[in-house]
């Protein structure tokens, strides 16, 4: 499609034996909040790392913003932005220091990335803590803290791994109101979750891995209506109707 | 220029952690001088302090001998006017107590003159001094025979002059008895009064080069700048391994950093803080310590430098080469603590044996405080530290090579 920001066909990653993405095509329109759920190893971490160009595929083709990961990586890593699972800060600096650097980084000067920092920070309602060390911040914060650095730059596209993994409610619900409020300024989000009710409430459209492929991808709706009635059923027993009820540790 | 530019924001950022990190300034900045002053003031004056050595003088001749007169000219009558390395010369008025001292072991030695002494002097027949040593106090043997050999050339030359006033005397003319009172009174004169009094033993200390009596603080400061500077860069180690278990460096790398701008920033960061550390060493081992840099302080700046290079480039292989960050700090712990005494860091090398010395090689360590040895102690010139300067060198090429060939963003 035209609109299609992100287009991933067949993708292939293995790690010596492992196949860690078996053939996994998607597309991501501009300005779609796009879910990528699967329980633990089915894949969706080594995807967003490709994604991200910090991985390189073993075969498949990515295309970001009409540039090939393969063939220009450097002009896709000025369009993304990157909240990963764990939290990748500075704990010995400030949230400001932390947010002014990556915004060195991601090629913003001096007052630029002071400015969008402070923007940043007031997004996330921590402006008032801004010079407190992360090493002194709650759980919560250091999660927003994590999101706040990823948009740094202004990216077009931003990849959340997991960003909501043990935060208290308050937290959480200042991350989707983020979320929806930068989509509606156009910011093309790819989500990963392990919480199915975030994902419903979130995304556009979702995509189910297991096993290192997409098992199914659709609307929360149209997915839930498979099932069952869609107003009493949940993504959640989508989700383990489509993967099964056997632990994955 | 983007590149150097992120690098630079690397450094600065490493910089900053470390300027806010109280502890990590305390241990890289504050504990090596708690070191060097505990330590200069237990070597301070170690192996050039003025340690006198004491000589015993007895005599067997009945009172009115010359060699009282001899001894009481030599005697140490007040050790405070004592020029450095002038020994204490002690009148023992016993004989056989002296001599079972030596007997006992409970005296080194003593310079004895014998019973005939005079009578053999005047009478033209020869006599000889006696030292009476224990066979294993050679410093005593040997200065006791200094001793007899500065005063039997003092007395050979006061005889001669003796005769050759009799036979002057004799050749113009004077009586038996006018010759015989003027001998005695020139005898008076030599042995004994302002011309007796001088010292019988002098030395004259050559300098060789320009360099002075050593401070302690010249083998302290640089032995300790090496061991700091290299345990300050190691222990970036773990921090690096942490940066990458957390993720930080994929993130960076996500941002449009490059592996070299990343890896470059990182080794900065590291140089930047052994730089600050090689400057506070010598400003206050300059200022405060009085520490002498030799003939080329060129060398010295050179080395200083060669050793941050070296042992930033050191941190980045050992944080390429560990797993975990326990294990780099483990490493680098342990790496700290093996090479510095071994390298001569915590005592001079060149007191070890000469095997050890050999084995010291294979670490930088042992190349840096050699020649800061040879330039701060020995009065080396640069051309004396070249190949130190050429196996720091190596040492970072080699280590910079392995950090540049097996750095990674990421353990996934």
């Amino acid at each position: 499609m035209a609109d299609d920001f992100v287009v991933v066909k067949d993708l292939h990653k293995s790690f010596k034996d492992f196949k860690a993405v078996n053939g996994v095509s998607f597309t991501i329109a501009k300005g779609e909040v796009f879910g990528l759920l699967g329980p633990n190893g089915a894949g969706k971490t080594t995807t967003i790392r490709m994604l991200s160009t910090v991985l390189e595929a073993d075969s498949g083709d990515i295309t970001i913003g009409g540039y090939s990961v393969k063939k220009n990586a450097e002009a896709v890593r000025t369009l993304i932005g990157v909240c990963p699972q764990e939290l990748a800060l500075y704990e010995d600096l400030s949230a400001l220091d932390n947010m002014v650097f990556f915004g060195h980084m991601s090629g913003l000067e001096g007052k630029a990335a002071h400015d969008q920092a402070m923007k940043n920070l007031k997004l996330m309602g921590l402006e008032d803590r801004a010079k407190g060390k992360i090493a002194k911040y709650s759980g919560g914060m250091k999660r927003r803290i994590n999101l706040a650095v990823a948009l740094m730059g202004n990216p077009k596209l931003l990849f959340l791994d997991e960003p909501t993994v043990g935060i208290d409610p308050q937290s959480r619900n200042n991350i989707f109101e983020n979320i929806k409020a930068l989509q509606k300024q156009g910011l093309t989000v790819l989500y990963t979750t392990h919480y199915m009710e975030e994902a419903d409430r979130l995304c556009q459209r979702v995509a189910v891995m297991d096993g290192g492929k997409i098992i199914a991808m659709d609307t929360p709706y149209n997915l839930k209506k498979k099932i069952g009635p869609p107003d009493k059923t949940t993504l959640e027993d989508v989700f383990l109707n489509l993967t099964g009820r056997s632990l994955r540790d | 220029m983007k590149n150097l530019k992120q690098a630079w924001y690397i450094a600065l950022k490493d910089l900053k952690i470390f300027v806010q990190d109280r502890a990590a300034l305390f241990f890289s900045i504050i504990f090596p001088f708690l070191f060097i002053i505990l330590f200069n003031s237990l070597f301070s004056g170690v192996g050039w302090e003025d340690d006198r050595i004491t000589l015993h003088v007895t005599t067997q001749e009945p009172e009115g001998g010359i060699s009282y007169q001899i001894i009481a000219a030599i005697e140490t009558k007040d050790e405070e006017a004592l020029s450095p390395g002038d020994p204490i010369i002690i009148w023992d008025k016993d004989y056989e107590a002296d001599h079972q001292a030596v007997l006992d072991g409970k005296l080194d030695g003593f310079l004895n003159f014998p019973a005939s002494f005079t009578q053999s002097l005047m009478s033209g027949a020869s006599t000889g001094l006696e030292i009476y040593a224990d066979a294993g106090a050679t410093n005593t043997r040997a200065a006791l025979q200094g001793l007899s050999g500065a005063i039997t050339s003092q007395i050979n030359a006061d005889v001669a002059i003796i005769k050759a006033s009799a036979q002057l005397l004799a050749q113009s003319g004077a009586s038996p008895e006018e010759i015989q009172t003027a001998v005695q009174q020139i005898q008076t004169d030599l042995f004994s009064g302002a011309a007796a009094a001088k010292s019988y033993l002098s030395f004259e200390v050559v300098k060789v080069g320009n360099v002075e009596a050593q401070n302690a603080s010249n083998w302290v400061i640089p032995g300790y700048l090496v061991m700091f500077v290299f345990m300050a860069a190691a222990t970036s180690a773990p921090e690096i391994v942490k940066e990458r278990k957390n993720n930080t460096l994929e993130r960076l790398f996500s941002t449009s950093v490059k592996r070299e701008s990343i890896l470059g920033g990182i080794y900065s960061g590291i140089a930047f803080k052994g730089l600050i550390q090689i400057i506070i060493f010598w400003v206050f081992g300059i200022l405060v310590f009085h520490v002498n840099v030799g003939l080329s302080p060129l060398a010295i700046i050179i080395l200083s430098l060669l050793m941050v290079i070296m042992s930033s480039a050191f941190a980045i292989m050992l944080a390429t080469l560990a797993n975990s960050i326990r294990g780099a700090s483990s490493l680098a712990v342990i790496t700290s603590l093996l090479l510095a005494p071994l390298g001569g860091c915590w005592w001079p090398g060149f007191l070890y044996p000469e095997w050890l010395q050999n084995i010291s090689k294979i670490t930088p360590h042992a190349w840096a405080t050699d020649a800061f040895n040879k330039l701060m102690v020995f009065g080396a010139d640069f051309g004396d530290v070249v190949p130190s300067i050429i196996a720091l060198l190596v040492f970072a090429v080699i280590f910079s090579g392995i950090a540049v060939w097996k750095f990674r963003i990421s353990d996934r």
